[in-house]
């Protein structure tokens, strides 16, 4: 079976470390700046400062792991690989590296060795929820080719997963994908570090964690008690939105968004809404749990943070999920949503 | 026979669960799969009980464990479609819900349709096969008597898709292995030439081809079979080149309906057949549902043929032309195509030489084949009394009412 490696690449979410792993804010503002520059195309001259900044400090996982990124943007996917594989060796403990070879070996229709970085990736962190989306194409893949060999049909033949529209958006230079996401004071240790993703890979901020079950189980308990009323809407917002994902309720859901909403990547609404509609109504059952459930306000602004336990058909994801939500007229609506703190 | 429910709707949608009463001890050879040895890739049958344990391991819900054998099993057999099949579903259900076996994407389904219904068709038959275990120490009903110059017998069960196995030993028929195979794409049944049937009744491999003059369709190898038999011509039908052989290079096993009429064998099992078998002297039987006896039950009931055929060697001892040919058909013919009064002056000068003298029949079989007619395929070595060698003959008795009546004799070997 033959794949070509544009769209299959396209379908996996390829991190981008955003926030700093455990270092200084001179050093985030170096990161940003790379970043910066990878958002507005400009990789030679990206290329150029990450590597002045190795020539000082070799180790540094994060901007080791930005060159990786910036190599598989220029499609040095060879040297890609190498960079991200060092960095496993290095920092075994981080699940990004893993996830992003994965996504450069299943771009080389090798299948089974992104299998196995992706299985890496799950168990250095079990819920790493993109980490368990890309497996989960991944495996999609694997049996796809065993199945063409165990009918022995032409490759060419084979399903094309519906995803492809995604796909093509992704070898856009990262257009937004590098916002730094929730206040990354608040994000300090190296294993929760926010992900955001270039084109497609910005699904991460809602896709993977997107879980479910037929009959609607989307309950929540909450860490603080409604303190006012506006607190209560929120949450009751919230609550809303978890309980039509899980029922599937796409009108509900989709609603749950406003004007606003930045969908992940570059993705325009529409493509971004296409692809939530493939990927809940794809799935046999749903269920969404919320705990934790802890919401701030201020005027018209809110931020709802949770433990977000998603399950869909055998697969299942536990992760914490924020959610940004501004009033608009009567209700709340979610302009921003990623997964991390 | 026990059937245990499992959990997977897979095992229950494809009758994978049964698999499981192997476990009442009537399977075959207990190979784990876990022992180094099973992964022989040249031995016989270890394939299928590789697969059959991942079927067991995901009806318990170890799909985990089977996924890493299946892995492992598409690994030495790319070419095993089923296990290819197994391995994708085992895939699929990393991520979502199975309900049968090839559980395909639809893109795919509108293409692989058929295909796909041979492999469901494939895994049933298999599954049927172990299944439906034959009663220990039964043998086919056809294998009255073997004598020790057969040292090995097969049996093909077409219901089943499945070839057994004997050897002859000094306690009497032993099943020593049984395989998956293919029979023709219109089934069985043969009459007539590019029927695409495979041919039903008592058989003798006829030779054995060296898969060096073979096209790599035929695998390992190739046993030849003696389609049309004496029965077969007797009744007109016709065709040639009934062969027991083995599978083409991208296909470890075919579908149960896919030969022009020959039994297919993965190589591997072919190859152990090959090895095994003899030449002339091993029947093959092929039905289209094997009836297991306990050896020695028919007795009883074939008693008036062993009694016609003692008379028969009387008769021939007596001498006597007259008395001797009451025992033949009206319709009766040679092997050399004569009819009865074409073949008598032969019988008179046969019967001049012995002179009277008692004749003894040895390493006697009778193999009894059963459908619109009663038919005994009868082999023997006639001696004469005082002589030192004789003639190794075979005749086809027919039951006409309750007399046994040769329409057929002939010397063989």
């Amino acid at each position: 079976m033959k794949f070509s490696t544009a769209p299959l690449t396209t379908l996996l979410r390829l991190m981008v470390l955003a926030a700093a792993l455990s270092v200084c804010v001179a050093h985030a503002d170096d990161y940003t700046e790379v970043n910066q520059l990878i958002r507005a195309g400009k990789m030679a001259d990206a290329q150029a400062k990450a590597d002045q900044y190795l020539a000082t400090k070799p180790r540094d996982p994060q901007m080791r792991f930005i060159k990786g990124v910036i190599q598989r943007e220029t499609g040095k996917a060879a040297d890609a690989i190498t960079t991200f594989t060092k960095l496993t060796e290095d920092y075994p403990e981080l699940p990004e590296p893993y996830n992003n070879l994965a996504v450069l070996y299943a771009g080389q229709n090798q299948f089974d060795k992104a299998r196995a970085a992706l299985e890496l990736a799950i168990r250095t962190n079990p819920s790493y929820a993109t980490a368990h989306e890309n497996l989960g194409d991944v495996y999609a893949r694997l049996a796809s080719q065993a199945y063409n060999k165990a009918l022995q049909l032409d490759g060419n033949n084979a399903a094309v997963p519906p995803k492809m529209a995604l796909i093509r958006e992704l070898f856009n230079p990262i257009a937004k994908g590098q916002r730094p996401v929730a206040p990354a004071a608040t994000a300090p240790k190296p294993e929760t570090v926010v992900a955001t993703a270039p084109g497609s890979g910005a699904a991460s901020l809602t896709g993977p964690t997107s879980a479910m079950t037929p009959s609607p189980a989307a309950t929540a308990t909450t860490a603080s008690p409604p303190s006012d009323g506006a607190t209560a809407d929120v949450q009751a917002a919230v609550l809303a939105w978890a309980k039509a994902w899980a029922s599937k309720d796409m009108k509900n859901y989709l609603a749950a968004y406003g004007k606003e909403f930045d969908p992940p990547g570059n993705q325009s609404r529409s493509a971004w809404e296409e692809d939530r509609r493939k990927r809940i109504t794809g799935k046999k059952s749903i269920s969404v749990k919320l705990e934790n459930l802890a919401v701030s306000s201020s005027g018209m602004k809110a931020v709802a943070k949770f433990r977000q336990d998603y399950k869909a058909d055998s697969l299942s994801v536990q992760s914490r999920k924020t959610l940004e939500l501004v009033k608009t007229g009567d209700r709340w609506l979610i302009v921003r949503e990623f997964t991390g703190n | 026979m026990k059937h245990k429910i499992f959990a997977l709707s897979l095992i229950v949608a494809t009758g994978l669960m049964s698999a499981s009463a192997n476990a009442d001890g009537k399977k075959k050879r207990p190979r784990a799969e876990a022992t180094p040895a099973a992964r022989n890739l040249t031995a016989d049958g270890i394939a299928e009980s590789r697969l059959i344990d991942i079927y067991r391991l995901t009806g318990a819900g170890h799909t985990h464990e089977a996924l890493l054998k299946a892995e492992r099993l598409v690994q030495d057999h790319p070419n095993f479609q089923l296990a290819q099949l197994v391995y994708g579903d085992l895939l699929t259900a990393r991520s979502s819900t199975l309900h049968n076996l090839g559980e395909l994407p639809n893109s795919m389904l509108k293409n692989a349709a058929p295909a796909l219904a041979e492999l469901r068709h494939e895994s049933q038959m298999r599954l049927k096969a172990l299944r439906e275990r034959p009663p220990v120490g039964d043998i086919p009903s056809q294998f009255l008597a073997l004598s020790p110059r057969n040292k090995h017998a097969i049996a093909v069960d077409a219901s089943r898709s499945r070839l057994y196995l004997f050897e002859n030993t000094n306690q009497g028929l032993k099943l020593v292995a049984d395989y998956y195979i293919s029979v023709g794409k219109s089934g069985i049944e043969k009459t007539t030439e590019g029927d695409l049937r495979t041919p039903l009744g008592v058989y003798f491999i006829t030779s054995n081809i060296d898969r060096k003059s073979l096209k790599d369709f035929y695998g390992s190898g190739a046993l030849p079979i003696n389609y049309p038999n004496v029965l077969d011509s007797k009744r007109g039908k016709t065709g040639s080149g009934i062969w027991l052989h083995g599978t083409p290079p991208n296909q470890f096993s075919r579908a149960p309906q896919a030969s022009d009429g020959c039994v297919v064998l993965a190589n591997p099992d072919l190859e152990r057949i090959i090895r095994t078998v003899e030449v002339r002297t091993t029947p093959v039987v092929i039905s289209p549902k094997l009836s297991w006896v306990p050896p020695h039950s028919a007795q009883a009931e074939i008693k008036p043929f062993e009694d016609a055929l003692t008379a028969w060697r009387k008769a021939k001892s007596s001498g006597n032309v007259e008395h001797l040919l009451s025992f033949y058909t009206p319709d009766f013919n040679s092997n050399n195509g004569k009819t009865l009064n074409e073949w008598v002056p032969g019988l008179r000068s046969e019967l001049n030489k012995t002179r009277g003298r008692p004749i003894e029949l040895k390493d006697l079989s009778y193999l009894r084949w059963t459908d619109a007619s009663d038919t005994m395929v009868v082999t023997f070595g006639e001696v004469a009394e005082g002589s030192r060698n004789g003639t190794t003959k075979r005749q086809y008795w027919t039951r006409q009412g309750h007399q046994w009546k040769i329409f057929y004799e002939g010397i063989i070997g």
